[in-house]
């Protein structure tokens, strides 16, 4: 994979020098829960970058174009445009809220001047039209400047409208709502390849939709059992083939992912392919199956591999081999000691998200303490680096983390005992073709370039 | 021994966990839950499995940690005197004919009949656990109290809003009336007092199956179990809470999985049978397994209430 894909995109994690580019979001320490930042995606030029939080609300950041003669410094990003996806809704027949947090977000590849993303909550998927507006027509016959009607007696001649610059204005607009499809929580969406239809994965099933069409879905996965009694897993994630237009993979809450071929079924219950690493039975507590509990799915950019997120590593599978993965990656080991604690204040759920670069070349994924882990897959070496204020002066250098599992601690190391399980790092995103990280703390979003331009 | 304190505690956190998915904003997240039902289930396995009989989170007095599911018309054996003991062989051979199909109608109404201890055990449980897991407790509650004699009436107040609390989600009828008359003994309040801190969605639909068993059981339970009705009022809340999480384990515990499910028809016969000889040997696990299985209703019923 090395070098494959991505223009000028080198390998990943320690041959770059991190710094620190920018961080949006409130510094007060007091949080509101609505700010906390539930998804980042990256666009496919990169040039825009949407997060999403619990409040239902989209922001837009757009890259600023790099013209300032400044070699080594690369855009900034800026808000593009902020705008209120998701409102919290009541079902009545269930007597249950449905929650307004943005679960996730999933940019459609750009034809024409416009943005499209799909962004989705529990129960409903919605296609924006994110457009810029940068002229206004003036020199109306029927209506003047206020936009007040002209009384027609009074129009005596006729004339062309002209168009004229105005401020830019980011309109967002709803395109498509796609609802009333899921009756579990929606976990997943993805754009296939075709460019014209999208899955929805919930615990039990997964939908395939077409943009365009919003009152019909399909459903190509359904795992529900005749009998609820006799449920043992739920699907976690889902994701089509990046250029296989048939190929979708959903993973599990045993820890297993199922491949699947549309064109083998209409009902792809049966799998194509079934991935699973045996367990290791010397490591069986009471909380295995939580960990095992796959929380995020990623196919390479090649499409050759898939990268999978449990609770403690990150695995990278070759989709020619199911029966284990060829690279095991772990994130915090130093956890496994701590489940107990873990279960009991939740965070043994949180679900990590996970990424690949452009190159396919390094991973990335997040833990606690705002810390995050980047591993690079050709010379195997991992870094642990931090997203907070304190290294937040302009391209300040990241400097390498560890953690102390142990004995005496070093200076600079941290102790797993002060780690603090509050400020988690769930997701990430890198840049499709540059070295450019978007890494979300709780309610800051913050962006990281590499020093080597 | 360890083991067995490291599995309680899970499953009391297990069960307040599940209980509190009820109220979260959002509703029931169904991988979440089913999760946690999974470890609930690990910690109880090991929880039964630990033959450790020193240790009774139960309390002293040989209190009986309610044994799973109490069949109606049989007067539970109650739960042995803490965990891993036998029960007394009497009570033991009551094993209860297997109940009828999970009505969750029915099984609310045995709260109130049927318990003479555990009303004492359930209040004082309820009391000391904290609200959440004493409300996902209820149900196993309702019908692991039963067994136990006629408490000293633990709560008559309390346990009229104990099972109506937990038998509101399941529909059922409001049996806590019917208690008292049944009994005629403060029996029937004893079993509210544990379920009505349970009430919770998770305890008060598992309840429901519970309670059913219970009433039956009551009246040969009550002269077998009043001798350590004294005993019991004077157990701690911890006893109690014991009691009632080693019931709500074989309730949840076996729920979400096939694994532990055996044919229902089955099942029961082979029960009785087995009674008296693997008694003695695991008797929480036994009793738990089987009737456990009729007793999954209630959780199923909030997992399909999805």
């Amino acid at each position: 994979m090395a070098g494959a894909g991505g223009g000028g995109c080198p390998a990943g994690g320690n041959d770059f020098q991190w710094c620190f580019s920018q961080v949006k979001g409130a510094i007060d320490e007091d949080v509101a829960e609505a700010d906390i930042i539930s998804t980042v995606e990256f666009n496919y030029s990169g040039d825009l970058l949407a997060t999403g939080d619990k409040g239902g609300r989209v922001v837009i950041f757009q890259r600023e174009q790099e013209n300032k003669g400044r070699t080594h410094s690369r855009g900034e990003y800026n808000v593009y445009s902020t705008f209120q996806s998701h409102e919290p809704e009541f079902d009545y027949l269930k007597s249950l809220e449905i929650e307004e947090k943005i679960n996730k977000i999933r940019w459609l590849p750009q034809q024409n001047a416009a943005h499209f993303l799909l962004s989705t909550n529990d129960k409903t998927i919605k296609l924006w039209k994110i457009s810029e507006r940068d002229k206004r027509a003036e020199g109306y016959n029927l209506k003047d400047e206020d936009g007040r009607l002209r009384d027609p007696f009074r129009i005596t001649a006729l004339r062309v409208p002209i168009l004229k610059p105005m401020d830019l204005m980011v309109e967002a607009s709803p395109r498509r709502i796609f609802a009333n499809a899921h009756t579990y929580h929606i976990n997943s969406i993805s754009v296939n390849s075709d460019h014209e239809t999208y899955l929805s994965a919930d615990d039990l099933r997964i939908n395939l939709w077409h943009l365009e069409i919003t009152d019909r879905s399909f459903n190509i996965v359904d795992i529900k059992p005749a009998n609820m009694e006799e449920l043992t897993e739920v699907i976690t994630a889902a994701e089509f083939h990046p250029h296989q237009c048939n190929v979708l993979v959903y993973s599990s809450s045993k820890g297993t992912i199922r491949l699947c071929d549309m064109r083998s079924s209409a009902l792809c219950d049966r799998h194509a392919k079934f991935f699973e690493e045996p367990e290791d039975p010397s490591s069986r507590s009471f909380f295995s199956e939580i960990i095992s509990s796959i929380s995020d799915v990623k196919f390479s950019h090649s499409g050759r591999y898939m990268m999978t997120r449990d609770y403690l590593s990150v695995k990278v599978w070759d989709l020619n081999m199911e029966g284990r993965p060829v690279e095991t990656h772990q994130v915090h080991e130093y956890l496994r000691s701590k489940l107990c604690s873990l279960y009991e204040n939740d965070c043994i759920f949180d679900k990590f998200e996970c990424c690949w670069n452009g190159s396919d070349s390094a991973i990335m994924t997040g833990s606690y303490n705002n810390f995050f882990r980047m591993f690079d897959r050709n010379t195997r070496r991992d870094v642990t680096l931090e997203a907070s204020r304190e290294n937040s002066k302009p391209r300040a250098c990241l400097k390498p983390r560890k953690v102390c599992t142990g004995g005496k601690r070093k200076k600079d190391e941290i102790s797993v005992d002060s780690l603090d399980f509050n400020k988690k790092i769930l997701h990430t995103a890198w840049h499709p073709m540059e070295s450019i990280i978007a890494v979300a703390a709780t309610n800051n979003l913050y962006i990281f370039q590499d020093k080597i331009n | 021994m360890e083991f067995k304190l490291e599995a309680h505690r899970i499953v009391s956190i297990s069960l307040g966990k599940i209980y509190n998915s009820r109220v979260q904003r959002g509703g029931i997240k169904l991988h979440k839950n089913l999760l946690v039902s999974l470890v609930l289930r690990s910690a109880r396995q090991v929880y039964l499995s630990d033959p450790c009989p020193g240790l009774y989170l139960a309390g002293p007095t040989g209190i009986p940690t309610v044994p799973p599911p109490q069949q109606p018309g049989e007067p539970v054996a109650g739960p042995p005197s803490g965990w891993g003991e036998p029960p007394p062989p009497s009570a033991r051979a009551a094993w209860p004919e297997p109940e009828p199909q999970p009505q969750r109608p029915s099984v609310c109404h045995t709260p109130g009949t049927g318990s003479s201890e555990p009303v004492a055990a359930v209040a004082g449980a309820g009391d000391a656990l904290p609200g959440r897991e004493a409300d996902s407790a209820a149900a196993a509650w309702g019908r692991v109290e039963r067994p136990r004699a006629m408490a000293s009436g633990g709560g008559p107040d309390t346990c009229p809003e104990g099972p109506r609390a937990v038998r509101r989600p399941c529909g059922c009828p409001p049996a806590r009336e019917e208690q008292p008359a049944e009994d005629g003994s403060p029996a029937p309040p004893a079993p509210c007092p544990r379920k009505r801190g349970a009430a919770g969605v998770g305890g008060g639909r598992a309840g429901c199956p519970a309670p059913g068993s219970t009433p039956l059981k009551k009246p040969r339970r009550n002269s077998e179990e009043q001798p350590s009705t004294g005993e019991e009022d004077t157990d701690t809340d911890e006893e109690m809470e014991t009691g009632n999480v080693a019931n709500l384990i074989s309730i949840f515990g076996s729920s979400f999985s096939g694994l532990l499910r055996k044919s229902p028809a089955g099942g029961r016969e082979e029960e009785e049978a087995e009674e008296s000889g693997p008694e003695a040997a695991e008797p929480g696990q036994i009793c738990c397994d089987k009737p456990v299985l009729r007793d999954m209703s209630p959780w199923s019923t909030a997992i399909v209430a999805f």
